[in-house]
């Protein structure tokens, strides 16, 4: 399995993942890009949601490119921060009943 | 109107009941417990490209996971699947529609799992938007007038009658009532009063001083029947000479707080009377009078935990006792050790505060580890904090010698992140982030003087509250201000 994969099973297994969901999640609304993205949505709701065709996936596809350069660097930061931390701990742990045998 | 999904789910449901999305939910998306986020790591990726990708849906017919998009679709295609279960936020989406579904049941059913998660990992529940119920959806309907409050608007605002060196109190009552916490709770009128006397309620009086702050009215208050309550439950408060403004903060809190639990306890003793008995607890939080044991909001917003750690120095065994606290007080007076520093900024303080303190030869403590009497130190942090801490300068000495005040300048910040004083700084996720939002000066000398308070009225606005005058403060003003008592809010709230 590739490191990505190992990281992602790790994180999963630990809670770590779901915490770090929930920063994000902290983090997003504070800032402010929870209201930006949801005025987003409903602005272009308004303006082609009309005709009934028009599916929360054309929306996710239309939404999504914006929606990621709205979110503040400060706060891509802080997460890359996080995940390190959480993974150097994992390392230290995983190192230290080798040092012992 | 409550949410029921769309037709196909209803079909879904009719045919396979919730069985099915309570353990995916629970497994897969919330992750209940070890064994959930065990399977989840290593069964949880797309049977398509064996991704663990950020958007996994999981069939909800059949055993199948697949990232959003292609995969999901082609395979809810092909077996004609209608329902799948998005895992990162625990959504359902129907095939059939091409659209993401609501049911009133199936979030029920979520919000226990995500409660479970929070509980199993000891966190915080996620951030989840406000819901109106349908009493409230009625409410707003009925009154349908709405009052916006614009930036430079008054509203909130009020002066207070000095009734004879009262000003201790007006400076209180206006942190206190601009509290956002605080007025959160008490403008959306959630004191229920268990007393039909509610005149001799104190926790009432507060309730209706908030309506009389946020009424329109620009005439000063007077606070006569505060003050009144106040002498009557706290009666080293009683009489008309100049009191501490801090011991008046800290007696106001005990004396709400022993309401919040009278009332509790008296709504408590009325509902296991009329229901069946299962007050089998209820007996022991009546008679549990110490503070941080109850959870009023007094409590939730001002209780927050002391640990102290006493070190033997002959065997490094460690004895650690936590304590509530309300308030933190700080020495300004010059340190006897590390060569005689006087603190100069709050961090200097809270620094000196949480330092590691020598017990010295003369007050030898019986180690718990080794049992025997040895010298030891002892070190404060902060376990944990609430959500309005208040920092309480110590600018009045009393000595056998002299009774003297301190006005030495100590430099408080706008913005304070606490992480530093927390007795576990290893834990990520822990926000430790407050912010000023009011500060009461006391002007004069120890003997006679004069309170007053600088309150934040909306963001970056500050206004000085001198008894019944309230006049604009620049940020500045307030930050060079002496500082008695500073009140710290929380930035970001957790929930359990």
């Amino acid at each position: 399995m590739n490191v990505s994969g190992a990281v992602d099973q790790y994180t999963v297994l630990t809670g770590d993942r779901s915490k770090i969901k929930d920063l994000l999640c902290s983090r997003l609304t504070e800032c402010g890009w929870r209201d930006e993205v949801r005025l987003m949505c409903r602005n272009i709701l308004i303006e082609k949601g009309t005709n009934n065709s028009f599916t929360v996936e054309q929306l996710i596809a239309e939404v999504t490119p914006k929606a990621r350069t709205l979110v503040p660097d400060a706060v891509k930061k802080e997460l890359l921060m996080k995940i390190r931390t959480i993974l150097t701990e994992i390392e230290e742990e995983a190192d230290e009943p080798e040092d012992e045998s | 109107m409550s949410e029921t999904g769309c037709r196909h789910y209803q079909s879904y449901v009719k045919e396979h009941s919730y069985d099915t999305f309570r353990v995916i939910d629970a497994y897969f998306a919330a992750c209940v417990n070890r064994d959930a986020r065990e399977r989840k790591a290593i069964h949880c990726n797309c049977f398509e490209c064996g991704s663990y990708g950020i958007q996994l849906y999981a069939c909800l017919h059949c055993i199948y996971f697949g990232c959003r998009g292609a995969h999901i679709t082609s395979h809810l295609r092909s077996k004609k699947h209608n329902v799948a279960l998005e895992l990162s936020h625990g959504t359902l989406y129907c095939y059939a529609c091409r659209d993401f579904i609501y049911d009133a049941r199936s979030r029920e059913y979520a919000l226990i799992n995500r409660k479970l998660e929070a509980k199993d990992l000891q966190k915080s529940i996620g951030w989840v938007p406000w819901v109106p119920t349908t009493k409230e959806t009625n409410l707003l309907l009925a009154n349908a007038r709405r009052r916006l409050v614009r930036p430079n608007q008054t509203i909130g605002l009020r002066g207070l009658l000095n009734l004879g060196a009262t000003c201790f109190m007006n400076c209180i009552v206006q942190a206190l009532v601009h509290t956002p916490l605080l007025s959160d709770y008490f403008m959306s009128d959630r004191h229920d009063c268990g007393s039909k006397s509610s005149h001799k309620c104190l926790v009432c009086e507060v309730s209706r001083l908030f309506q009389e702050f946020y009424s329109g009215s620009r005439s000063p208050l007077s606070l006569h029947r505060l003050l009144h309550l106040i002498w009557n439950h706290a009666k080293h408060l009683a009489g008309y000479e100049q009191q501490d403004a801090h011991e008046f903060f800290i007696a106001t809190l005990d004396v709400l707080h022993r309401h919040c639990v009278k009332a509790k306890a008296e709504h408590d003793s009325k509902s296991n009377s009329s229901g069946s008995g299962s007050g089998t607890n209820s007996s022991n939080s009546s008679s549990s009078h110490c503070y941080g044991q109850c959870n009023c909001i007094i409590d939730q917003i001002f209780t927050g935990m002391l640990q102290s750690d006493v070190v033997c120095q002959a065997c490094n065994g460690v004895s650690t006792t936590y304590d509530p606290f309300w308030d933190i007080s700080l020495d300004l007076g010059e340190t006897t050790t590390h060569g005689g520093v006087t603190p100069k900024t709050l961090i200097d303080c809270l620094e000196r505060y949480t330092r590691a303190e020598h017990l010295g030869s003369a007050a030898k403590i019986k180690c718990s580890t080794c049992k025997s009497y040895q010298e030891s130190t002892k070190q404060f942090s902060l376990r944990t904090l609430p959500s309005v801490v208040s920092f309480h300068l110590k600018r009045f000495e009393h000595s056998a010698l002299i009774d003297r005040k301190i006005s030495s300048f100590i430099q408080f910040p706008v913005e304070f992140d606490m992480t530093p004083f927390m007795s576990e700084k290893k834990n990520a996720y822990g926000d430790f982030r407050f912010s000023l939002y009011a500060v009461v000066n006391h002007v004069g000398t120890i003997d006679t003087g004069h309170y007053t308070a600088y309150v934040r009225h909306q963001k970056d606005t500050w206004v000085k509250c001198d008894d019944h005058v309230i006049t604009m403060a620049s940020l500045k003003q307030v930050l060079d201000s002496e500082g008695y008592l500073l009140f710290y809010h929380k930035n970001v709230l957790e929930y359990e």
